[in-house]
């Protein structure tokens, strides 16, 4: 169980009896618009506020391989703007990061750098593999790529392409915040802390 | 100078050392043991006419498939700066002891392409600096470009994304 | 610790082995160098490069020749277009045909957009590992139009497999020439952008003069090509001194540098920057008339009309697309050159429709040892500067 997973928990804890509290004191209150109130904002679960504020700051590994690279550095520029959607924060370290763009193939040679790489990122962490390369193999069916990153970590959003551009970029990150905000919030979420 | 006259030069310089010459497409080619590229390479830095000051390029083909001795070859691609002139070896290596001098004493940039050949093609290059893998990981097998490489190689079996692949398997609406 | 004469303080020699890449935002991709260390300064600098291995060579050896271009682009993907026509260039030499002039003409204007594009990312790049943000966002917002003008022409932003066996796979639109025109006449404003940025920038000059030294003898004898060996003051350019696809009928300069340091290098890209524009106007001023791809029905795709109309045109083009060109026997070995340098294909057939051996002659490859003896004997902190000045790119170092 993670640290982040015992502050929730205490979190929701908390709340649960504010809510008790509240819903006492609302139906003594005994106003018209107390059940909307109750709905709205009191059952919010505190593990969806904390999806919202991961999908909002993605904080991408700078980990460019190959031509898909410079789709990436292109994505994170001003005419396509990833900052639009919290995600162009590009980290050095992978310490700091806490998504990993497996941007172009990936070589025998490069994969156990790369699982190392993954292996030194903070949980709760997310792989989005971009380009054909990086999803299967792409053109190269031969000795030296790994056919699929899929092979050596868990991938969370494919990204078709060779190479895809910047709005397929954004799109698969903005398919990756959808992930984010359903899995807020429950098992899969507690998983990726584990 | 044109690439005949380059030909004809080396022919009458170097007559013997050579084993033939040509002017292939345009480009002059020059054919060479491989025990005597070394002093060769030295003639054509070091003659003021010729003056080959320039590495381009040097590359490693295997012949396997073709009917023909011997086996691999390796091609050495030189300019000339100051005479704008370029000039090709072509060097035959033996199947059994695919040995070859080093030239990186000549031209520096020499290094890198003779350990790619070494990685790659599995050459023993004599006085080479650094002789290891290059571009493969250390502990891969085989030489890749050699014709008898296998060029797929069906290795990793297990996915991190098994377990969901199955699923969607699953949930599918079967057939029939 | 001693006092020497000179009355410094001498300490032992205490070095230390420092990891650099192949995860490292200024390497350019997948490039790892080991360092050792004295204190701040480089004894020696050990490359080890492979990361980005895709085998795109042994690939080729099992691929019709049509179907390598498409994996030319992916060798050098700053600048696809002059790896295509350095691929088509040579297997051209062996079926010995001559290509029209307009699909020349279209060529160079496509290898001269890549080469911008292509310094521009390596000047947004370069900038930004020294410490320039600002250049980074101008440099990238003119190379998006770039992209722009190669997808409206071929489809895509940077693959653009334009170049093909025979001329170009189709021909330019008004428009799209029209959009290279407004291109050609906004760009030199910008160049001059980003050389207010940075020209006669003090931190720049102090970071880049000095740096990273190359003589012309050294140069030359570690095989260094393109920008750097023009730094160094080697005035050797392949479109001047062996001119391909027309470049002959195009008046430019080739600049050159003195030093050959960090800064002149700079200086030779900027001005090359400006060159590639001119031969851009130039080539858009005189684009002839007339067709864009041989009219040989054996190496290019027939006209789409005539198959409805011709037998012979249809099985021609049932015979191109079943089973490829066929390349008469021989080996040859074109150089262009690239934004990096001498891109040249080595390529042997045996006369089949598949090549039996193509190797990439890749400018950063050939820099890589000469990249780390620049190296040895500066700081920690220019090595970055030099690795952003041989403008490296991983996908030919490792093919």
């Amino acid at each position: 169980m993670g640290l982040i997973d015992q502050a929730v928990d205490l979190l929701e804890t908390g709340v649960s009896n504010v809510k008790e509290n509240v819903k006492d004191v609302l139906d003594q209150a005994d106003y018209d618009y107390s059940g909307a109130i109750y709905d709205s904002i009191l059952t919010t679960k505190v593990g969806k506020v904390i999806g919202w504020a991961q999908k909002n700051a993605l904080w991408p590994a700078t980990f460019g391989l190959a031509c898909c690279a410079i789709e990436m550095m292109a994505m994170a520029n001003s005419r396509w703007d990833a900052a639009r959607f919290g995600a162009e924060v590009f980290r050095a370290s992978p310490r700091q990061a806490d998504l990993m763009i497996v941007s172009g193939r990936v070589s025998q040679k490069m994969a156990p750098v790369l699982k190392t790489i993954f292996d030194q990122m903070p949980e709760p962490k997310w792989v989005i593999s971009m380009g054909a390369c990086a999803s299967c193999g792409g053109i190269f069916n031969n000795y030296a790529i790994v056919q699929g990153v899929d092979r050596v970590v868990p991938v969370d959003v494919y990204v078709p392409g060779c190479p895809p551009g910047p709005e397929a970029l954004l799109y698969g990150i903005i398919k990756l915040q959808e992930k984010i905000m359903n899995e807020a919030g429950t098992k899969q979420a507690a998983k990726r802390v584990a | 100078m044109t690439s005949e006259e380059i030909v004809e030069k080396i022919k009458t310089d170097q007559g013997k050392a050579i084993n033939s010459s040509e002017v292939n497409l345009g480009d002059s080619v020059i054919f060479v043991g491989a025990e005597r590229i070394h002093d060769i390479a030295e003639y054509l830095k070091n003659d003021p006419d010729l003056d080959f000051d320039y590495l381009s390029n040097i590359t490693g083909t295997d012949y396997l498939n073709e009917e023909r001795e011997p086996r691999f070859e390796v091609v050495y691609e030189l300019h000339s700066i100051e005479k704008n002139h370029s000039i090709r070896i072509r060097v035959g290596l033996d199947e059994e002891d695919p040995t070859i001098p080093t030239v990186s004493d000549l031209w520096k940039g020499a290094l890198y392409p003779e350990r790619e050949l070494f990685d790659m093609f599995g050459f023993d290059i004599k006085g080479h600096s650094n002789l290891s893998r290059l571009i493969m990981p250390e502990e891969w097998e085989g030489n890749p470009l050699r014709k008898d490489y296998p060029l797929t190689i069906e290795d990793v079996t297990f996915s991190h994304n098994r377990e969901f692949k199955q699923d969607l398997v699953k949930s599918k609406p079967r057939t029939r | 610790m001693t006092v020497t004469d000179q009355g410094l303080l001498e300490r032992e020699k205490d070095s230390m082995t420092l990891n650099m890449g192949p995860q490292h935002p200024s390497t350019h991709g997948v490039f790892r160098v080991v360092l050792e260390m004295d204190g701040e300064l480089v004894d020696s600098a050990e490359p080890h490069i492979g990361f980005l291995h895709t085998g795109i060579e042994k690939t080729s050896e099992a691929k019709r020749y049509v179907h390598v271009i498409p994996m030319t682009d992916r060798l050098d993907y700053l600048s696809p277009p002059g790896n295509n026509l350095a691929f088509c260039l040579t297997v051209e030499k062996l079926l010995q045909t001559d290509v029209p002039e307009r699909a020349k003409f279209l060529r160079v204007i496509m290898c001269e957009l890549a080469r911008m594009a292509s310094h521009l990312v390596w000047l947004a790049t370069h900038a930004l590992d020294i410490g320039a943000m600002t250049v980074f966002l101008y440099c990238w917002r003119e190379r998006e139009m770039i992209l722009d003008l190669n997808e409206e022409i071929s489809g895509v932003r940077m693959m653009t497999s334009y170049i093909r066996l025979g001329g170009v796979v189709k021909d330019s639109t008004p428009g799209w020439l029209q959009s290279v025109r407004n291109f050609v006449e906004y760009f030199p404003a910008k160049i001059d952008e980003y050389e207010r940025l940075l020209t006669r920038n003090p931190i720049w000059l102090d970071r880049t003069q000095n740096i990273g030294v190359m003589s012309r003898e050294e140069a030359i004898n570690w095989s260094m090509s393109g920008p750097v060996l023009r730094a160094s003051g080697v005035n050797w350019d392949l479109r001047k001194q062996r001119p391909y696809s027309g470049y002959e009928n195009f008046e430019f300069e080739v600049p050159t540098g003195k030093n050959g340091d960090i800064y002149d290098r700079y200086l030779v890209r900027v001005a090359e920057l400006r060159q590639s524009r001119e031969i851009v106007r130039q080539a858009l001023k005189n684009l002839p008339a007339g067709p864009y791809k041989v009219d040989d029905n054996k190496i290019s795709l027939p006209n789409r009309k005539t198959l409805k109309s011709s037998m012979e045109a249809l099985i021609h083009h049932f015979k191109l697309v079943s089973e490829g060109v066929s390349v008469p026997k021989g080996e040859t070995y074109v150089p262009i050159e690239g934004p990096r340098g001498e891109v040249g294909f080595y390529i042997v057939s045996d006369g089949s429709n598949v090549p039996s051996r193509v190797k990439l002659r890749a400018p950063s490859f050939m820099a890589i040892p000469g990249m780390c003896k620049m190296m040895e004997g500066c700081f920690i902190a220019d090595v970055v500067g030099i690795i952003g000045s041989i403008d490296i790119v991983m996908g030919e170092v490792d093919r």
